[in-house]
């Protein structure tokens, strides 16, 4: 793409014959509306088909997880970061995890980041195929729903050996994961990623080269990076613009620094960008699960989680036997208290840099669980981006930017 | 077909039925769903009409967004009392004879968000047929749950129903007897479910 | 363990801006500040020092201490790939800072949740509405004295169905 071409789409006017200027509309977009990603409303003002203005109006699902997290505590709070952004659940928990460790100052074993780097992977791909699936399905290419559903359930089933459930699943702990991936769940892994690439394919096939998502995806949506650092975007919309920024490579964790793997980058900053950009960043995940298969298959036996007492649930087996066990466990999980301060940090989520921001008096309640959620920066960015735009690239717009309620109201 | 008795006689064949078991045939296999998808139960939604799960095998796979052309609404995440008032009138939108599923915990009793947003169970402001645990439930579940409402189906009385007309009771507000325990709202009369055996109870009694 | 370089450059750009640091949990390099300078400091962390991104705007609840509420903004700079934190206390009651869109315009949406949640003003933002909570509500949820459960948390809806029960035709 050549820079004029880049200008030309910047500067691209609706292309449209509209008889029907003049006569301002208001038209309400939801918040139970089918391309909408959950419950977003927009109240956007129309001339003719063109969009002169957009309120997003967010809320619908906001259901107090800060203050749970004040209410509950440290521990308590885990379930609840996984309905943040709940087609990601352990992504969540491990940002979770990871800001209180910070806070607590511990370490986790080598085996249970390798453990968290696997889930967190395979999660990004949870996120991406629904991503896929849900955009195209907005964009009219229903097809694809059902192709992304198929590699998501294989996925489900995985996590459904791992931790027994599909979805919400809590299974990272301070201080390292809940339980050990055993071999079967190693193989099922194995298998998955011996497959994905071709049903990855597939996908690509039917929607990379296609007429159809070209005209709705290209130029719409277009963001430079100047205006998407300032506006907060992070994760795939700003590398979709072309700013190789990602935080598992600028501030590692997890022994991110230490894998092999790309950072896709657009050079448009338009919609389809960021679909490209999701659908490098799935192969990018892929890779990074076989690598951390690799190191699980020579770390076998090792710790998954920490053996600081101070934070760390006792083993389960131990739990039912003996008394000492049992009370240090009711009080990690009812009266766990993380050391005086404050910490901060973020992980690469699938919709961006997702922060925890946690701050503790020393007691057993949080004075404060802030959550930096990427998916409010990317609605923040929906009137910029549609302003000017026809009604129906605003289904485009929306679906590009990936934004998924349960993260954005909190 | 269970409720069609064929009818042999010489050179003709023909199927025997009671109307009300034929019209109740055609509602419990043709149900249309308003995926009403709030939050991580509608994730669990998708995937059920996803390939694995399917729901087409049970007639119920013609979601429609429109809650006009809609007869059951699945209620699927966390209502906030934000989006009560876009759920209500979603539901008063959908024409008779509708029914009502609670999908996972949220929906059918708040769940785990004891907390200042969030409804406590969608039964504080729609009459609800059938209530799914589980968060999210699986699959399986919510089908079961469809399975179970199609029985119900098969149970109503439809044509008794036409025949008296709809229910025409001035809303008085307050339904006492139908409070729950953790209603935030009195429900009113007109919120009994127009196939509530509660309902046709009182109706045999007067 | 806040990089020096970090330290050196920020102090550069602050020059002539009552500040203190003080030493985060997390390393993470802090400046706390009065209310005065905020609006110099921003203008300062965004033109001389590089910080193009802001990763969020919040407030701590202190309650029953005084001042009661802290205010915590979060920067990013993406060249030098580092954060600073800002701190300013604030009494009850006058809870109102200078807003930072100007600079970030990306903070007005976390700007407006920290309003619908605590209940502090910002000065100069163009839009400050609730962002959460619908509009009529009445408290402001993350504040300390504000019980878990709520205070009547059906009232709005409780008056719209009064509303809609009043034009109800049964039969149409
Ligand atoms: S029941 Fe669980 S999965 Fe379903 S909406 Fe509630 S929290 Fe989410």
């Amino acid at each position: 793409m050549t820079t004029k071409q880049v200008f030309e789409y910047m500067h691209h006017a609706p292309d449209h014959d509209d008889p029907v200027h003049g006569a301002p509309m208001k038209v309400n977009m939801g918040p139970q509306h089918p391309a909408t990603h959950g419950v977003l409303r927009l109240a956007i003002e129309l001339d003719g088909e063109t969009v002169t203005s957009i309120d997003p109006i967010v809320g619908y699902l906001h259901r107090g997880k800060e203050k749970t997290c004040e209410s509950l505590g440290w521990h308590k709070f885990f379930p609840h970061t996984d309905r943040l952004d709940y087609v990601q659940p352990l992504l969540n928990n491990v940002g979770y995890a990871l800001a209180c460790e910070k806070l607590a100052g511990i370490q986790v074993p080598q085996r249970g980041q390798e453990v968290r780097v696997l889930l967190m992977e395979l999660s990004r791909v949870m996120a991406h195929l629904i991503y896929i699936g849900t955009t195209s399905i907005d964009l009219g290419a229903v097809t694809i729903f059902f192709y992304s559903f198929r590699l998501r359930e294989e996925l489900y089933s995985i996590l459904d050996a791992y931790t027994g459930h599909r979805m919400n699943n809590t299974y990272v702990r301070i201080g390292g994961v809940y339980a050990d991936v055993d071999e079967n769940v190693e193989g099922m892994v194995a298998e998955f990623l011996r497959t994905a690439p071709a049903r990855l394919d597939e996908i690509e096939k039917l929607l990379t080269a296609n007429r159809i998502w070209h005209d709705r995806n290209r130029g719409v949506g277009v963001i430079s990076v100047e205006d998407a650092k300032r506006l907060s975007l992070s994760g795939p919309n700003l590398r979709g613009s072309g700013l190789a920024y990602d935080l598992r490579k600028a501030q590692p964790y997890s022994g991110y620094e230490t894998y092999d793997f790309d950072v896709p980058v657009g050079t448009v900053g338009d919609a389809y960008d960021r679909y490209l950009v999701r659908m490098e960043e799935m192969r990018q995940s892929l890779r990074l699960c076989t690598q951390a298969l690799e190191r699980l298959k020579k770390s076998k036996g090792a710790d998954v989680l920490t053996e600081d007492r101070r934070y760390v649930l006792p083993p389960k087996g131990d739990v039912h036997s003996s008394m000492e066990e049992l009370i240090a466990q009711f009080k990690i999980v009812s009266d766990l208290r993380l050391p005086k301060g404050e910490a901060y940090h973020a992980v690469e989520s699938s919709k961006g840099e997702l922060g925890f921001y946690l701050v503790s008096d020393g007691s057993s309640k949080p004075v404060r669980c802030h959550i930096r959620a990427p998916g409010l920066m990317n609605v923040q960015a929906v009137p910029v981006l549609g302003r000017g735009r026809l009604l129906s690239d605003m289904v485009a717009i929306i679906g590009g930017l990936d934004f998924v309620m349960g993260e954005v109201d909190r | 077909m269970g409720s069609l008795k064929p009818v042999e006689g010489e050179g003709v064949g023909f199927l025997a039925t009671r109307v009300d078991e034929l019209i109740n045939w055609g509602r419990k296999n043709s149900l249309w769903p308003m995926p009403l998808g709030l939050s991580c139960c509608g994730i669990e939604l998708m995937a059920m009409i996803g390939p694995k799960f399917d729901l087409a095998r049970f007639g119920a796979e013609a979601a429609r967004f429109s809650p006009r052309q809609c007869d059951l609404l699945v209620v699927a995440g966390t209502m906030t009392w934000k989006m009560a008032e876009a759920v209500r009138t979603i539901y008063d939108q959908m024409p008779d004879p509708k029914w009502v599923i609670a999908m996972g915990v949220c929906s059918s009793s708040g769940g785990m968000y004891d907390s200042y947003a969030v409804v406590q169970g969608v039964d504080s402001i729609l009459p609800v047929d059938v209530y799914v645990p589980g968060c999210p439930p699986r699959p399986d579940a919510v089908i079961d749950a469809i399975i179970k409402l199609q029985k119900k189906i098969e149970r109503e009385d439809p044509l008794r129903r036409l025949l008296k007309g709809p229910e025409n009771k001035p809303d008085i507000g307050t339904g006492e007897a139908f409070k729950q325990p953790n209603a935030g709202i009195a429900r009113s009369s007109l919120d009994l479910h127009p196939h509530d055996p509660k309902a046709k109870l009182e109706e045999l009694q007067k | 363990m806040t990089a020096p370089q970090t330290r050196e450059r920020v102090v550069k750009a602050l020059e002539g801006v009552a500040f203190d640091t003080i030493d985060a949990r997390d390393g993470m390099l802090t400046l706390r500040v009065e209310r005065a300078v905020l609006g110099e400091l921003f203008a300062r962390l965004s033109d001389r020092a590089g910080f193009d991104q802001n990763t969020l705007v919040t407030a701590v609840d202190h309650f029953p201490a005084e001042p009661r509420f802290e205010m915590v903004w979060q920067f990013l700079s993406y060249d030098h790939n580092d954060r600073v934190r800002v701190k300013c206390s604030l009494a009850e009651a006058d809870a109102h800072v200078p807003t930072c869109t100007p600079q970030w315009p990306g903070a007005s949406f976390s700007e407006r949740e920290c309003f619908d949640m605590f209940g502090v003003r910002f000065d100069g933002h163009p839009d400050l509405r609730r962002l959460l909570m619908p509009d009529g509500y009445l408290h402001h949820p993350l504040r300390k004295d504000f019980p878990h459960a709520g205070i009547e948390p059906d009232r709005l809806y409780r008056e719209w169905d009064k509303k809609r029960r009043e034009g109800w035709q049964p039969n149409a």
